[in-house]
């Protein structure tokens, strides 16, 4: 019983570290604009499909990678200098909705293309598993986990270290401020939607590498960044990661002792859960936040 | 003046009103001197237009007897409705072939969803139906002008199971469904024949669409000691459990239901070792995909659909093929109900079918008054110890090439 105790908190971790580079990637769009990026999920999968469009036309995998993170990084600075900032001064609800909306339009170009067939995402490593003790690890394991882990660390440096990191903070605490001191915030929110949105088709890539690509695979990712995000707190970046392995771990420990039920609905259960008891989440501060 | 104009008015509106329920009677609808309307309705858009190569295999085969030249004289003119295997647009698609487009019968509609919602208007008004989803509720009890052209998810989980257990050794079973009533209504008909036959099933769980991974399903059928998994899950997650039970060195076979494509689902699987003598499916053809007895019909798709009507790589898969007998048994309904035909003649013509040899189904088709779905028996698929796809008449017996 410990064997498989053991092995679904490994696999747990492993899911949860997906979900914590989707949840990493919505903070880091939202600790720049304060905005909850709603149409986030698509920028997943989009970021998933533009990698296997590469690959598919004989790029070798490493540069479709490079070269996928950067048009969505294009298209997350196009989206928000050309939808989202007309209306950044307008209501809150503005901006959600025009946020799901482009997400939508983004699902609905994937399904014109894919929609009628399942396709996958060629891994550019051989899969293999060992055992560790009753414990089952495999290539995807590690690569997920090493890849979270190598990008944490990093965006932490560039949160805490750097001058970008002290921009970032900057116009999180006060946009005015910010702006009055001679930032310019425009500018800085299509950059930080952009990396947001280039982070975001990094999960879908490594997402893709486990499970088959389908135009909707960003809902539910979506639903799982946004449960993680909000355990974490909203605008904690270790609070993200966090909140993504308690989500896959709940969900396999749920799943495999009470019902595999509750597979699908502990993100709901989480968010509920966490609103309902401490809306600022594990680690999360208060703050204006605009969805 | 206005007196006289408004018993006018009311007049002609009393001629309209009479008129319309002769027009709602009109068991010609569709049918001209030269052509025959009829309505293709399946999900060309949405996340599962994956399914739409069911009503691509039909069109197919109609724009084939076109070219011959057509039936009685008259070709078969097809107009497509977009469902999105979604019931409001599903009904609403209907609605327009039904009233708009004024078309003869619908065919196609791989969507069970949808197809039960728009039962009740077809139903009322008559309108023929020909399709390919699998809820065994469309048909039965049977309804004067609906017909299943291939299997309902009653054959095929009865199937699933009988295959497994002709393998004297598997006793023990698990079902793994989503939860809705398309797996249901496979995993159903499987858990009753398991229990009829000797059978146990002793682990029953949920695998939801868009699961990630399958740990905890795969973990607890690891437990249970199943000999043999019942899988009615879609493609997308099918893909997911198989791998998970090579991950997981869980030995069971498993035989997964028809929401999934079995050539695309083992290629993308990735690993050979996942699912060589792992992994069957129940059959629906005569002979395997490729072969060259069912060479005519790779022949008739790839010569009679557009670009973009076939696969965007590869040859026509399973679903094509699992599509055409729609096409294949309307059509012979129109040759039996002659040269003047109407609802009632079709009807009758369809429920005159006995041992009718499509050509690609592992059955003959056969009706009756009394039993509006064509076909039962099945083969499974798989592949063998030597990585080749395989036919099985039963466990262990390949159908002879």
């Amino acid at each position: 019983m410990l064997a498989v105790f053991l092995q679904l908190v490994v696999s747990g971790v492993a899911t949860g570290m997906l979900y914590a580079l989707v949840a990493l990637s919505m903070t880091v769009g939202y600790r720049a604009t304060t905005v909850v990026n709603f149409g986030h999920g698509d920028m997943v999968m989009a970021g998933a499909y533009a990698v296997f469009v590469f690959v598919g036309s004989g790029l070798p995998f490493a540069p479709a990678l490079l070269l996928g993170l950067v048009v969505l990084f294009l298209f997350g600075l196009g989206t928000q200098r050309v939808l989202m900032r007309p209306i950044i001064a307008g209501p809150h609800l503005s901006l959600a909705m025009m946020a799901l909306a482009i997400g939508y339009a983004v699902r609905g170009g994937a399904r014109l293309e894919w929609g009628s067939e399942v396709t996958t995402l060629q891994r550019p490593y051989a899969q293999d598993a060992w055992m560790v003790g009753p414990v089952v690890f495999t290539t995807d394991d590690l690569v997920i986990a090493t890849f979270v882990i190598l990008l944490l660390l990093v965006l932490f440096l560039v949160f805490n270290v750097t001058p970008v990191g002290r921009l970032i903070r900057a116009v999180f605490q006060s946009q005015r401020g910010a702006a009055l001191v001679g930032i310019d915030v425009h500018a800085f929110h299509g950059v930080m939607w952009g990396a947001g949105a280039a982070l975001g088709a990094a999960g879908g890539v490594l997402l893709a590498l486990i499970v088959p690509l389908s135009p909707d695979m960003g809902v539910w990712t979506l639903l799982r960044g946004f449960a993680a995000m909000t355990l974490g707190g909203f605008g904690s970046l270790h609070g993200a990661v966090i909140g993504g392995l308690i989500l896959g771990v709940m969900e396999k420990l749920l799943g495999f002792y009470l019902s595999t039920v509750f597979i699908d609905i502990t993100a709901y259960l989480i968010t509920i859960l966490v609103l309902l008891i401490r809306p600022s989440g594990l680690f999360g501060r208060q703050a204006a936040v605009r969805v | 003046m206005h007196l006289q104009t408004a018993v006018r008015a009311f007049a002609a509106t009393a001629l309209l009103a009479a008129a319309a329920p002769a027009a709602l009677a009109d068991n010609t609808q569709g049918i001209t001197d030269k052509t025959i309307k009829i309505g293709n309705l399946g999900p060309f858009t949405g996340e599962a237009a994956v399914f739409n190569p069911l009503n691509y295999g039909p069109e197919a085969y109609l724009r084939y007897v076109n070219d011959k030249g057509g039936v009685h004289g008259r070709k078969f003119e097809t107009v497509f409705a977009d469902s999105a295997c979604n019931e409001a647009k599903g009904i609403a698609a209907a609605k327009k072939l039904i009233y708009e487009d004024k078309v003869f019968m619908i065919m196609g509609n791989p969507c069970s969803g949808v197809a039960m919602a728009i039962k009740p208007m077809l139903e009322k008004e008559g309108i023929p139906w020909m399709g390919p989803a699998a809820n065994p509720k469309l048909t039965r009890p049977t309804v004067p002008a609906m017909f299943h052209a291939t299997y309902t998810g009653i054959e095929s989980g009865q199937n699933m199971a009988k295959f497994a257990l002709s393998n004297p050794a598997i006793k023990k079973f698990a079902l793994i469904a989503h939860s809705n009533d398309w797996a249901k209504g496979y995993c159903d008909p499987a858990e009753a024949y398991i229990k009829a036959n000797g059978g146990e099933v002793i682990l029953s769980t949920a695998m939801e669409r868009g699961s990630t991974d399958a740990t905890a399903q795969v973990l607890q059928i690891k437990q249970s000691g199943a000999q043999a998994v019942m899988g009615c899950l879609y493609q997308h997650e099918l893909i997911i459990l198989l791998r998970d039970m090579q991950k997981f060195g869980a030995n069971a076979v498993v035989v997964g239901a028809l929401g999934a494509d079995f050539d695309q689902t083992v290629q993308q699987v990735g690993n050979p070792a996942a699912v060589r003598e792992r992994f069957f499916q129940p059959y629906q053809f005569k002979a395997k995909i490729g072969s060259k007895s069912l060479q005519d019909f790779h022949d008739i798709f790839v010569k009679y659909l557009k670009k973009e009507e076939l696969p965007k790589a590869g040859p026509p898969t399973n679903f094509y093929y699992f599509g055409v007998p729609v096409g294949i048994v309307t059509v012979e309904g129109f040759r039996r109900a002659g040269p003047s035909p109407t609802r009632e003649k079709w009807i009758a013509a369809i429920e005159s079918i006995k041992d009718l040899d499509t050509g690609v189904l592992a059955d003959k088709v056969s009706y009756s008054k009394d039993n509006h779905v064509g076909v039962n028996r099945m083969f499974a698929v798989g592949v063998d110890k030597d990585g080749k796809q395989t036919v099985y008449t039963q466990w262990g017996k390949p159908l002879p090439e």
